[in-house]
């Protein structure tokens, strides 16, 4: 394995932001996300992980999927698929490994989402292993670790002068800095675990459906949906039209996709107003199943990395570890 | 049977997708033409560029748009039978986009994406006598299938439609269920919630016009499509006839985004009613929660 010393590599994430879009752990106002930077120097380096996970450069917040303009009765749509490469460096191993979920909806079932692969397709991601696990982190119990290189093309671990580069895919060797770079001496260094929590087994999950601890635990959830919005697999979206800046005498409107939650009071009311999930305990229900079970039942993957963002998110303390410590406990009662 | 049936997958491939690479991208649809059906509803046809036949089955549904307003799914009413260079739909006014719907007139374009879903196997029903419950606009998708049974009798057995609506006044397709009663191969009964003045008919909850009919069990589909509340009770009244859940298909007619199997609104634990939907059996549905 080779080693990349601390100037090397702000070198070279110098470079790639001048070659192409270099993505990073920036703060804006305050807040830790991914966001473009013009050089190393924008990037932050000692943290857990940013506020919003990395999905959302790939699948943003809001998204233009047409363009529509309409000047009598004629109408005309454009398509407005991304273009552009990118490298996102700093990725998080829980991020990374939320392409599982999200490749296997938007990738790997068809009709393919194109907005999704194309951004997939033109972007490299380079890993930042986690030298210890945050406080509400628990990557390990869902089949990951704070230097799991899954999804990645070059993963980075720090060691002692500077950082041990392990190339994943062609993409990220691609990638590597045309310099001659040192071979690493000595082992990386292991990650600082924390305790795992309870990962309770698909099949427990059906029999607590009916459960009276959906209610009580869902009682003083404010169906704010940060849990969702800050979550690395959470992808349901709402479709609707904005109108943009009318022309020469035509309506011009965009339609936009932009992140939805189950967890919402409205999100499954149908025609006629009748609500088949309207109580907060289904809702919240509907989460951990869909987390659990009914995403690794559709498509495979769990839809949980143990980010533990949605446990730091969330204004009431519904933490999702403390639902999977229920979930076993009921399970091993009423087996 | 169940795996059977459920294999018997229509079409669900979306029509805007083949060419585009957008699953978002409809097509630009002409309205032919405008009928108001009812205070509430209006039927429109509507062609596709060139004339192209929608190519639905019955129980399937279009993603219908408008510039600026937005996009929802609307299930087709025409049966494939009578279906060619037009389709047509049944719009209700009920909400931000069926409401500027409503103001549209012939000639005015609209964006269809679809037909998506499966509807429901119709050559599974062949040979067997066909059980069509239908209450309110429920009436619309059921007129797909009723249109296509009649315009195919000698496939099916004895046709028997039950459609209740709230009051005379909200009864759909008035002029359809006269030449049904005409017909002497098909038992067509109606009832209303609330009779007024004008109604000599029926009165009472649809599962009232149960006790009207003799069925043979062995020999005989249902299909349900209506308010959700509805399934339960018509549900009862088939299953108090000898009717396996095998037997009885119903509608999940959800508030679909996408129509693709992707923004999550329309799914039924880890179904999606956008794509293995939204036909289901009574059999099906029982095996996930929260369905009815």
């Amino acid at each position: 394995m080779q080693l990349i010393s601390h100037s090397g590599l702000a070198t070279w994430l110098d470079h790639l932001a001048q070659e192409t879009t270099l993505i990073a752990p920036r703060n804006v106002d305050g807040v830790l996300l991914y966001r473009p930077v013009q050089s190393s120097g924008d990037i932050v380096w000692d943290f857990v992980r940013p506020v919003l996970s990395v999905k959302e450069a790939f699948f943003p917040a809001t998204e233009r999927v047409l363009t529509i303009e309409k000047t009598g009765q004629q109408i005309r749509l454009n398509e407005t698929v991304p273009d552009g490469e990118r490298v996102i460096f700093g990725v998080r191993s829980c991020d990374a490994r939320g392409f599982l979920a999200m490749d296997a909806l938007f990738a790997n079932t068809e009709p393919v989402d194109v907005y999704y692969t194309t951004r997939r397709e033109n972007t490299a991601l380079i890993g930042l292993s986690c030298n210890e696990m945050g406080e509400t982190c628990f990557c390990t119990s869902t089949g990951g670790a704070p230097d799991d290189p899954t999804g990645m093309d070059l993963m980075l671990t720090e060691v002692d002068d500077g950082y041990a580069i392990q190339v994943i895919t062609e993409k990220g060797a691609a990638l590597l800095p045309e310099i001659t770079l040192q071979e690493l001496a000595g082992e990386i260094p292991q990650p600082v675990l924390n305790d795992p929590v309870p990962f309770p087994p698909m099949e427990a999950w059906p029999p607590q459906f009916n459960d009276a601890y959906w209610a009580d635990m869902a009682e003083r959830c404010l169906s704010c949906r940060i849990c969702a919005y800050v979550c690395p697999t959470c992808r349901c979206f709402d479709v609707r039209d904005e109108p943009l800046p009318a022309e020469n005498g035509s309506q011009h409107f965009e339609r936009i996709r932009c992140w939805d939650s189950c967890a919402g009071e409205v999100y499954r009311q149908i025609a006629g107003g009748h609500n088949p999930r309207a109580a907060k305990g289904d809702r919240m229900r509907n989460r951990f199943f869909c987390k659990f079970y009914y995403y690794p039942e559709q498509y495979g993957p769990v839809a949980c990395t143990g980010c533990g963002r949605c446990v730091d998110a969330c204004p009431v303390n519904i933490d999702i570890t403390e639902v999977m410590h229920a979930v076993q406990r009921l399970a091993e009662v009423e087996p | 049977m169940l795996d059977a049936t459920f294999n018997l997958s229509t079409t669900t491939t979306p029509r805007a997708f083949n060419g585009h690479t957008s699953i978002y991208l409809p097509v630009i649809a002409t309205i032919e033409d405008v009928q108001v059906e009812s205070k509430l509803e209006k039927v429109y046809d509507v062609r596709l560029p060139g004339g192209e036949n929608l190519g639905h089955s019955p129980g399937q549904f279009v993603m219908v748009s408008l510039p600026g307003v937005g996009e929802a799914p609307i299930s087709v009413m025409s049966s494939p039978s009578r279906t060619h260079d037009t389709f047509r739909l049944c719009i209700r006014n009920a909400g931000d986009l069926t409401n500027v719907i409503h103001k549209l007139e012939r000639g005015d374009r609209v964006g269809i994406r679809g037909p998506f879903g499966r509807g429901f196997p119709i050559e599974v029903f062949k040979g067997k006598d066909v059980l069509i419950a239908a209450g309110g606009l429920g009436i619309a998708p059921a007129r797909s299938l009723i249109d296509q049974i009649i315009d195919n009798r000698a496939d099916f057995g004895r046709l028997i439609i039950l459609y209740g609506a709230r009051n005379p006044s909200e009864l759909l397709f008035r002029d359809a269920m006269a030449e049904w009663e005409e017909r002497d191969d098909v038992e067509a009964l109606v009832t209303v919630d609330r009779a007024d003045d004008t109604w000599l008919g029926h009165v009472g909850v649809i599962t009232r016009l149960f006790e009207h009919i003799q069925i043979n069990p062995y020999h005989t589909v249902a299909i349900t499509v209506g308010p959700p509340i509805m399934y339960r009770f018509v549900v009862m009244e088939l299953s108090g006839k000898g009717l396996t859940p095998e037997q009885i298909w119903m509608s999940f007619e959800r508030r679909m985004k996408c129509g693709v199997g992707k923004c999550g609104h329309c799914q039924v634990n880890h179904r999606y009613a956008c794509q293995e939907g939204p036909a289901w059996t009574y059999a099906e549905a029982l095996a996930f929660e929260e369905a009815l």
